[in-house]
């Protein structure tokens, strides 16, 4: 019994050990990632060229291998360069744009960054795999149901027209030959209304629908996830579509804005991408296709060709006999993108949420309240602001203020 | 008789066969519009596809061709705005006019309440996806090293190279771009890049004390939201 329990005992402080010691370099790891990130990481990554080399491997490449040099380097690039081959041929490699010097960096903290790159494992994140199918849609299931219950109707129909039959043989009685049902008027007539019925409404209603483009979802030339953008990495709409706060377009973005962030973003890491049609989509390859139309070389990280612009497919139209200004709506009207362009945070591709009809322009306009107050575009209406203050009405719609007069979009 | 019944019935289906699956936009199918000249804009609308037999943007073919070049004369001040940046971009790894910039001074005054609000919504726009709304230089893009952008955006409150950088010097490299920034000058207007540095520079520590009238309503909304 006494045996087990030292050994025990001897693993326990082994495991505690360890613990401790894991923890340790730990910190030391740690230590050595905060001082990447707040003194190397707005230029050098890890694994990429970008304003600086990448700095993974760096031990085996030049002189860095000797850590003596490495400090003298990281002190004072400018002066090492001078006495150093490789590091002068650097110079070159960059365009003559020479490292800043870190003088306040200690022997020690350059070791822990040195460590931390050379311990640096890149986290591949795990996908999620592929999303929950989409709720299956009921009228499909209430479809076959209603069918199944014609067809139960039906042979009920025809099983009581037999016994009536059989009982009227019974009886003495002959009914003579039955008519066919497609002879039968009472068939014909109940069919011709039906007929007349669906007809109806589904030419009425696509008449209606005629120039409206609701769920218009094109194929765009590079799969553009908004999804990705405004939502899971919180890009503000604005930062693309600007024009909806200065003017009449909310604007398509240029490619350099595109480049703006994607001149090093150059690979694409997060959840897996599917077309509507199910087709599953790489989103490296997609902004691969961003760097043909702006020209830009990522292995060199610059632009070698001149850039062409990306030719978007527009989703949404307005007939031209209707004037639309979305800084009215969105500066003054203080109205979110969400109200009319549904949640596009959740959409990869874009599709046309509303149907800008007329109808449901003036349902808006006659159910929303104007924001009145510290509003100075709306100072000229003195009679409301009085009412507003005398509270005679407490609040003012779109309607009011001749949201909904002709006049205000067409002319 | 029997022949006009056959034919409206068969009118009929096809109409509603053809409004239904034809016309109706869905998907990659646009729909039809009736009436398209009432429709599409005969005036050159943005956006809208030029004709590159009749349009050119080349100077060297107008007369033959309409010549339309959407780009303001070089030296345009819009109404209300301030004078372009009067220093060119260096090209190559020059720095001349980088080091320059630091003479340049802003010459908007200083920002009233308003307008430090709207310079700290363009700020929260456009750079606080990378620098952070704190503006210390973790926005949602960098996440700590846990976002899709690769290096760390600079600390605008915390480094001593922005905090002692002159407001010209900044409005350079937001207006030309510096290192894998780009440049901004499509997004904000002068003026509006003029605002944002107000706004930064009020943001750094030592610098709280020259916008007054900035720093006070921001602790106002913080106590009316809690």
């Amino acid at each position: 019994m006494n045996q087990p329990k030292s050994i025990s005992v001897r693993s326990f402080l082994l495991s505690l050990l360890l613990m401790v010691s894991g923890f340790g370099s730990n910190l030391m790891a740690q230590d050595g990632k905060a001082l990447f990130q707040t003194n190397c990481a707005s230029c050098h990554a890890i694994n990429k060229k970008l304003t600086g080399p990448a700095l993974a491997g760096f031990q085996d490449r030049g002189p860095w291998a000797d850590r003596k040099k490495l400090y003298a380097w990281v002190h004072n690039p400018m002066g090492y360069s001078k006495s150093d081959p490789y590091a002068a041929n650097l110079l070159k490699e960059y365009n003559g744009v020479v490292m800043t010097s870190f003088p306040q960096l200690s022997e020690k903290e350059i070791d822990a960054i040195a460590d931390y790159i050379i311990n640096y494992k890149d986290p591949t994140p795990p996908r999620p795999s592929g999303e929950t199918a989409p709720a299956s849609d009921n009228s499909f299931l209430f479809g076959i149901l209603a069918l199944a219950l014609a067809v139960v109707a039906l042979t009920l129909l025809q099983v009581n027209s037999n016994l009536k039959k059989l009982t009227d043989e019974k009886d003495g009685v002959f009914a003579g030959e039955p008519i066919p049902f497609w002879k039968n008027k009472a068939y014909i007539a109940t069919g011709i209304i039906l007929l007349f019925l669906t007809g109806g409404y589904l030419i009425a209603q696509s008449a209606i629908g005629l120039g409206r483009q609701t769920n218009y979802q094109p194929e765009q030339p590079i799969y553009y996830s908004h999804k990705v953008h405004a939502g899971i990495n919180q890009v503000n709409c604005l930062y693309c579509h600007g024009g909806a706060m200065e003017g009449k377009h909310a604007n398509i973005p240029s490619v350099n804005v595109c480049m703006n962030c994607h001149a090093a973003i150059n690979e694409y890491k997060g959840p897996k991408l599917v077309k509507a049609d199910g087709e599953e989509v790489n989103g490296t390859n997609e902004i691969k296709k961003l760097y043909s139309y702006s020209g830009w070389d990522p292995a060199v990280n610059k632009y070698t060709k001149p850039g062409k612009p990306i030719e978007w497919i527009k989703i949404h139209s307005l007939p031209d006999h209707v004037y639309f200004n979305h800084s009215q709506h969105v500066k003054a009207g203080g109205v979110q993108c969400q109200t009319c362009h549904g949640e596009i945070q959740k959409m990869d591709e874009v599709y046309q949420f509303s149907n800008l009809s007329m109808g449901w322009c003036v349902n808006c306009h006659r159910t929303t309240n104007v924001k009145f107050k510290e509003n100075g575009f709306y100072s000229m209406y003195e009679k409301f602001h009085n009412d507003i203050k005398s509270g005679k009405m407490d609040s003012v719609t779109v309607e009011k203020i001749g949201g909904t007069e002709c006049q205000k979009c067409h002319y | 008789m029997r022949t006009t019944k056959i034919l409206s019935f068969g009118l009929m289906a096809l109409l509603a066969t053809g409004f239904t699956s034809c016309f109706r936009a869905g998907g990659h199918n646009t729909g039809t519009v009736y009436m398209p000249d009432m429709a599409y804009s005969r005036a050159v609308e943005t956006y809208a596809y030029r004709d590159s037999s009749k349009f050119t943007t080349d100077a060297n073919d107008a007369g033959f061709k309409i010549y339309y070049d959407a780009t303001p004369v070089a030296g345009t001040i819009k109404r209300g705005g301030v004078s372009v940046f009067p220093l060119t971009k260096d090209a190559g790894s020059d720095t001349a006019n980088y080091v320059a910039s630091k003479q340049v001074v802003n010459p908007l005054p200083a920002l009233n309440e308003a307008e430090m609000a709207e310079a700290k919504r363009l700020y929260n726009v456009n750079c606080g996806i990378c620098h952070g709304e704190k503006l210390d230089g973790n926005g949602p893009l960098y996440k700590g090293g846990e976002g899709p952008y690769p290096i760390a955006p600079k600390n605008l409150v915390a480094d001593p190279v922005v905090s002692k950088m002159p407001e010209g010097q900044m409005m350079y490299s937001v207006t030309y771009g510096k290192n894998l920034m780009g440049s901004y000058a499509a997004q904000l207007s002068t003026r509006q890049r003029w605002m944002v540095i107000h706004y930064v520079k009020s943001m750094q520590p030592g610098n709280q004390l020259t916008a007054p009238a900035a720093t006070a309503p921001a602790a106002d909304t913080t106590k009316k939201t809690k």
